[in-house]
């Protein structure tokens, strides 16, 4: 069968009123929680996650993805309008998209930022579908050693490309692998790293992490900033958005740039942040007017956007076809099906093709109904930023303990959580990267598990990991990735890096500061 | 401590000392498993045995860069004032941490956002409280009655029969 059949199989599994109806409640949700400071899409999802143990994974798949959309979608909506980006990976919409709202265009700002953002996201899933069963076959080809070889690539290039010093990123990467091996030891059975704790046998949850580093760190950030909102006042009237969208072909030029980057850096694991950052970024240095920048030029909405959702989307292909997330919702997401008893890779597209090309095509549906969404209800969303934070936050609180407590019914998680905000806040304040943690927290068991794998069957030897081709290659990008911050600065190369340095001073302070969601 | 809070300076040093203090638990964790080989392969310690290295290795160099680099020696991590919206902040969370665990998350929720809105937000003793107790009942009806998720109860759900 061809991708485009599956696809047609995909179809008609979710369209149904009930999957419909999940779809509508997860892009609100998400919009919801992209919207509110301290909230965030890895946070969200986590939150979410506990509801969705007794669902069928369709149905659950369907909600976290399209609550994944939504908060993508909010996050660009307080930027424009508040100057406030309710998502990391929205900083660079709010160097143009605020300006223009400013100059009385909010709709003009808001319709340019969403439907570029609904292209690039389309752009991703067309992507996704073409390469899908492409990549999954080519994992069909990996044993441990290669597994573990795309693992160690994932990390090196955390390493590599990540803002931070190589050193902090380090650290947080390995504490995560390191939590993950807390509990019982899958392979032999026994117990490690417990301390004699108790509570410690189950593990630490990843969702638990996410929680604590995302949801009370962030908040603990902005309460110390002291946030108050000064929104613009939005009317969406339709003529506005009928005319915007009669001028979007005017952008081709960086849209399409922007996709590419998108999809290229949403794959690799570089994340949407990056990408938004970079389009952005370039969008300015190849402009006839790169004085207009900044002040509410369109191309400055249109590329981060685009950038940014077809990285958010295409993030989700190396996911599903090898078991690498490309962004920490992604990561959150790949831990909940692992609990839903699924096993994420290229043996998910033979044993559940059902699953596969449902969640492929409630991408599709999920983005026009997020569009369509988000267009009629801005308004309202904008509304609940005006509410003080005075009430919001102990809220938010409050429904972070009770998600902690779904996670495993255990009292141990309070202090779990408290200590894991207590991590994320010094982390957030001296820019260690938080992301890695949580991807490492998820993928630590199957990394892990291929290294063993692999040194069982060399005996012991690390030269396994250089016995062929395909290993040594994936190997040695690894490699070339950790080595990239010598590279660079002995090659003198300029890349995103510095632009983003130069760009953040301008970009207001953020409540979420991490540099990869 | 600098004249007017504290430096970041400290508290990088502060959290390498953390990391390292973590990393190296690990290693000692690890090492008591047994961080060889086995007939079966390498043994359960193996593996979190050098993650702990790498934590404490990575945390040395971020010590060193700090303290030989001088790095962040005159930036404020946080101000008096900071501080004390931060703690307004926290302590009211560590505060519903403990309630809950003795009187269950529905006690803990009414008297967490009481406090909190009455330390942040100056808001009145009885709109804090209704928040509160409207909060609480929110919860209820969405996780026991929608989702079927039962939250941790207390003796105050106990006397009321409410299971």
């Amino acid at each position: 069968m061809n991708n485009l059949s599956l696809l047609m199989d995909g179809f008609a599994t979710i369209l149904t009123w009930n999957h419909l109806m999940i779809m509508v409640i997860g892009v609100m949700l998400g919009m919801l929680v992209g919207v509110l400071p301290g909230l965030g899409a890895p946070n969200g999802v986590s939150l979410l996650l506990p509801l969705t143990f007794t669902m069928d994974p369709v149905s659950a798949i369907i909600l976290l993805s399209c609550m994944y959309w939504g908060a993508l979608f909010g996050g660009s909506t307080t930027s424009i309008l508040f100057n406030i980006p309710g998502e990391p990976s929205s900083v660079a919409t709010t160097f143009d998209g605020y300006p223009m709202a400013r100059n009385g265009e909010a709709t003009r700002a808001l319709t340019l930022a969403f439907m570029a953002a609904g292209l690039g996201a389309l752009a991703g899933v067309v992507m996704i579908t073409l390469l899908a069963n492409w990549v999954a076959q080519f994992g069909l080809k990996f044993s441990s050693p290669e597994y573990f070889a795309v693992y160690f690539l994932a990390f090196c290039s955390f390493i590599g490309m990540s803002s931070s010093a190589p050193s902090k990123t380090l650290v947080s990467m390995m504490l995560g692998l390191a939590f993950a091996t807390v509990g019982m030891d899958s392979v032999s059975g026994g117990l490690r790293l417990t301390f004699g704790i108790p509570d410690l046998v189950k593990g630490i949850s990843f969702l638990v992490a996410v929680m604590g580093l995302f949801g009370i760190a962030e908040l603990m950030v902005t309460t110390e900033e002291g946030l108050s909102f000064k929104g613009i006042k939005s009317r969406i009237r339709i003529m506005d958005i009928l005319r915007t969208m009669a001028e979007l072909p005017r952008y081709w030029v960086s849209l399409v740039r922007s996709i590419l980057i998108g999809i290229w850096m949403g794959i690799t694991p570089a994340g949407p942040t990056a990408a938004s950052f970079m389009s952005h970024g370039i969008a300015k240095r190849f402009s006839k007017h790169p004085e207009r920048f900044g002040k509410g030029e369109p191309n400055g909405i249109v590329s981060p956007e685009a950038a940014d959702h077809s990285a958010g989307t295409s993030a989700l292909l190396p996911m599903l076809a090898l078991g690498v997330p490309g962004s920490a919702t992604a990561a959150v997401m790949m831990g909940g099906l692992m609990i839903w008893g699924l096993t994420p890779g290229p043996m998910l597209f033979v044993t559940r093709p059902d699953f596969v090309w449902g969640l492929i095509a409630s991408m599709y549906l999920g983005n026009v109904v997020a569009v369509i969404l988000v267009l009629a209800t801005v308004p309202l969303y904008a509304s609940i930023l005006r509410v003080p934070f005075a009430i919001i936050g102990p809220v938010i609180v409050a429904v972070i303990f009770t998600g902690v407590y779904q996670v495993a019914n255990s009292t141990f998680d309070f202090w779990l959580l408290l200590f894991f905000a207590l991590l994320g806040y010094l982390f957030k304040k001296l820019d260690y990267p938080v992301a890695p943690l949580v991807l490492t927290m998820v993928l630590g068991h199957r990394a892990e598990e291929a290294f063993r794998q692999s040194m069982v069957m060399s005996d012991g030897s690390l030269t396994v990991f250089w016995s062929n081709s395909l290993v040594s290659t994936i190997m040695g990008l690894g490699v070339l990735m950790l080595a990239w911050p010598l590279i660079s600065k002995v090659l003198g190369l300029r890349g995103w890096r510095q632009r983003l340095q130069r760009q953040k001073p301008q970009a207001p302070k953020s409540p979420t500061s991490d540099s990869r969601v | 401590m600098t004249h007017n809070g504290i430096s970041r300076y400290s508290m990088e040093i502060a959290t390498a000392l953390l990391t390292g203090a973590i990393g190296v638990a690990i290693c000692y964790g690890a090492w008591q498993v047994g961080i060889g080989w086995t007939p079966s392969g390498p043994d359960s310690g193996y593996f979190p045995f050098w993650i702990g290295v790498l934590v404490v290795a990575g945390s040395l160099v971020n010590l060193l860069r700090t303290v030989i680099g001088h790095r962040h020696k005159d930036e404020t991590f946080l101000d008096a004032a900071r501080l004390r919206s931060l703690a307004r902040f926290t302590l009211p969370i560590i505060g519903f941490a403990v309630i809950s665990l003795l009187l269950g998350l529905y006690v803990g929720t009414t008297l967490y956002v009481l406090f909190a809105m009455r330390l942040q937000g100056h808001y009145a003793w009885w709109r804090s409280l209704a928040s509160g107790i409207a909060i609480s009942i929110c919860f209820y009806l969405l996780f026991e009655l929608v989702f079927q998720v039962p939250l941790l109860k207390g003796p105050l759900e106990h006397a009321l029969g409410i299971y």
